[in-house]
């Protein structure tokens, strides 16, 4: 555990150099076209959704009707993220169509993560137990509104459930909030891993 | 109102079909097979309102005006039902859900599926006239099925509400769009399955989306513009009725009223979001010009805590002004539900004996509950309710995290299914599921409008097994006259005729006839995949037809099929 937190300020503390250097773009703005608008989402979230970074998930493939929902609940206050909520806020409902349509048609890079095998098993035994694929489908890949998580960011996978279970997140009908409050720490990392190593 | 069995909260969500971004995006284009039939005639009020004596035609999705689903034609009887076969199978183009009740005029049966589909087709040899595929906005979101339950006619047009939430008029003649009308926001959970009324002018529709968190209503439009004429809303603003300790049977439903009368103090403002969908075709008396429905369940399903109050008028049945739309009398069978047993199947209009023995105009609802409630159609009064149909079993139990069992299962008793009524015989005949549940509640904020909101789940019981009954209730007494056991729960809705059958389909492919009086088996045929849909009847050329489509159902994961079934005597 140690050895991850130190990882992870690591992580932090280059992403904040990087929004420190001026590429994290202002909000999209009513005048810009839909491929500008592609490109503020790409500047953090990677080319074509394929992010490259651990906090910022990868939208290449996910459901175009999640994709649809997340932005208009953090543009309507249902999910908060402090990067996000002002992203978000000025997209109009055409703006989060379109832009959950072109990313819902990219294609996912594999996501090269490198798993601990003892940890991957434990988180599939897990999901099992859980019944994650009842709604996220078998090998995570997602349907309607519930998200492809399948290859999904290790971290942001991790912090989301960790949300989930505190009540950070609050967008999800009750459902996750509910299975993610019978997760222990060392189940959110386990299944994280397993996720993350799916694609 | 429903939900898929089986599954775990979460897990239910998928399995509704909701759809989402770009779903089933289809074009307006129509296509002529064969030129319409010559015999296509306009349908007059004159014969809307006298659809209940006319063997000929089946006009109205329940037969007619008091939706008692009794065809008046009697040339196919006890004594030769055993000869019925298939006339004609015809196969429409999308396999999913049916629940469609064909309307068929002067022998023009007009028929719809999944994704709002609408075909009109020969009704003695199945050849097609036209076929119309609705353009689906980008966004739908619905409950339970991308079902539809037909058209309603008037004049030369054809209407049907649409899963993106919009009324569309077509020309019957060709099929063609004549106008079409966003009755409420489909981002915000709104719906159409049910079919509409039409009635001296007017369209009558509800709204799905009691799983949403929606603000249900029936609106009215002008059948020739579309111009909305009025809305009644099945939640009122102030909500919190009279803080009823029992439900309508007078059975204990442990409700912590003080707390909930202090959590309605603080905050009222939930009613925009409290659900009271209305998911079938109203009744309308014509005499009183009176408009009957039933509004379903309070959002969110389960979790009942973020809405205190009795949560008017969901779960009730509700009598409007035909004119004005203004509130007449509403009966709440459960309040503050917290099991979405609802009130789903369309109210019907009849007469029985009242407590006194005189007999009087009622008007008539199966619940989920099990019970066929017999009221006072002028005061909305309980006159009385019939025998459980189903087995009950540790009614008002308060879900619990863990899940608690009560019976029946929130699919009910009777779901959306459309009861049938033989008005020589005061009998009611109800398609009832037995589908053993547990009850689990969880804490959920409203989500938005677009995501599944049952604050909770509903489990199946794996080991307990499921089935369904017919049920005949005695309207004059409330006993049950004769029940059958089907192997399966029972979806689909009843047909009753004057010739003292009863028509019912089962999950399984069968579709079967019965004596009216005993219940006896008389006649059955394997459509190959579910009877989950109501039949219908009609005479062309002097020849009594049956027809109901065979297409499966989403809700309780019956074999899928296409088709809409006919059949004569040999």
């Amino acid at each position: 555990m140690l050895f991850r937190t130190v990882l992870l300020s690591v992580t932090a503390g280059l992403c904040l150099t990087t929004i420190a250097h001026g590429q994290a773009p202002p909000p999209p703005s009513t005048g810009m076209s839909i491929a500008e608008k592609v490109d503020v989402c790409t500047a953090c979230h990677g080319p074509n959704g394929n992010s490259a970074s651990p906090q910022y998930p990868v939208l290449a493939g996910q459901n175009a009707r999640y994709l649809y929902l997340q932005l208009k609940d953090f543009k309507e206050g249902r999910r908060h993220d402090p990067q996000m909520d002002p992203m978000a806020a000025p997209l109009t409902r055409d703006d989060m169509l379109a832009l959950a349509d072109y990313f819902s048609k990219q294609k996912q890079a594999p996501s090269g993560f490198k798993a601990d095998a003892a940890k991957v098993a434990l988180g599939r035994s897990k999901a099992d137990e859980v019944l994650c694929a009842m709604c996220h489908l078998g090998e995570f890949a997602g349907q309607n509104e519930i998200p492809r998580v399948a290859g999904q960011k290790y971290e942001y996978v991790k912090k989301q459930l960790a949300d989930f279970k505190a009540r950070r997140r609050t967008n999800d009908a009750g459902n996750m909030t509910s299975v993610a409050g019978t997760l222990s720490d060392a189940d959110i990392d386990n299944l994280a891993q397993y996720i993350a190593n799916l694609y | 109102m429903n939900h898929r069995i089986t599954i775990a909260g979460a897990a239910v969500a998928l399995a509704l079909g909701i759809s989402g971004v770009g779903a089933q995006e289809t074009g307006t284009a129509t296509v002529s097979a064969k030129p319409m039939s010559g015999n296509l005639t306009s349908i007059s009020d004159a014969m809307l309102q006298n659809a209940a004596g006319d063997p000929k035609n089946w006009i109205h999705p329940n037969g007619n005006y008091s939706n008692t689903r009794y065809y008046p034609g009697a040339q196919i009887t006890a004594a030769n039902v055993g000869k019925l076969v298939p006339k004609f199978v015809f196969q429409t183009a999308v396999l999913e859900s049916m629940e469609t009740a064909p309307i068929v005029i002067n022998g023009i049966m007009f028929l719809t599926t999944s994704f709002n589909h609408v075909y009109a087709i020969d009704a003695t040899t199945g050849e097609e006239f036209w076929h119309y595929k609705h353009k689906m906005g980008p966004i739908t979101t619905f409950c339970c099925g991308p079902n539809n339950r037909g058209v309603a006619v008037s004049g030369d047009t054809l209407y049907m509400g649409t899963l993106d939430a919009k009324l569309v008029a077509l020309d019957a003649k060709t099929g063609k769009l004549l106008w079409e009308k966003q009755i409420a926001d489909p981002d915000k959970g709104y719906s159409e399955t049910m079919a509409p009324a039409v009635v001296d002018g007017k369209v009558l529709i509800g709204t799905n989306g009691g799983e949403y968190g929606i603000r249900g209503f029936v609106k009215a439009f002008d059948a020739k513009t579309g111009e909305l004429l009025w809305t009644f809303y099945t939640i009122p603003e102030k909500s919190e009725g009279v803080w009823a300790k029992n439900d309508l049977t007078g059975r204990d439903m442990h409700r912590n009223i003080d707390a909930e009368k202090a959590a309605y103090a603080k905050d009222s403002s939930f009613y925009q979001t409290l659900g009271g969908g209305v998911w079938m075709t109203p009744a309308v008396d014509l005499k009183t010009r009176t408009v009957f429905f039933v509004a379903g369940n309070p959002s969110p399903d389960l979790y009942g805590a973020i809405r205190p109050g009795d949560n008017l008028y969901t779960d009730s049945l509700i009598a409007v002004d035909l004119d004005k739309g203004t509130y007449k009398w509403h009966s709440q069978y459960i309040a503050h539900d917290v099991w979405d047993l609802d009130a789903v199947s369309p109210p019907i209009l009849t007469q029985a004996k009242d407590a006194s023995g005189k007999m009087v105009d009622v008007v008539i609802h199966g619940g989920k509950t099990g019970h066929v409630y017999v009221h006072d159609r002028a005061t909305g009064k309980l006159i009385r309710f019939s025998e459980a149909m189903i087995p009950q079993e540790n009614m008002w139990v308060l879900p619990t995290k863990e899940g608690a069992r009560m019976l029946p299962g929130a699919n009910g008793g009777v779901e959306w299914s459309p009861m049938a009524v033989n008005p020589k015989l005061h009998m009611s005949y109800a398609a009832n599921l037995h589908q053993p549940m547990t009850y689990h509640v969880e804490e959920a904020a409203y989500p938005g409008g677009s995501k599944l909101w049952l604050g909770g789940a509903f489990k199946t019981i794996p080991s307990e097994e499921q089935w369904g009954q017919l049920v005949a209730v005695n309207l004059d007494t409330g006993k049950i006259a004769w029940k059958h056991k089907t192997p399966q729960p029972l979806i689909g809705g009843v047909l009753a005729t004057a010739g003292d059958l009863v028509f019912n389909g089962e999950a399984n492919g069968w579709y079967k006839a019965y004596d009216a009086r005993t219940g006896k088996e008389l006649w059955k045929y394997n459509c190959g995949a579910g009877v989950n849909s109501p039949g219908v009847s009609y005479m062309v050329d002097g020849k009594q037809y049956i027809a109901v489509a065979a297409g499966g159902n989403n809700q309780i994961d019956a074999k899928r099929g296409n088709s809409v079934f006919v059949f004569a005597v040999q």
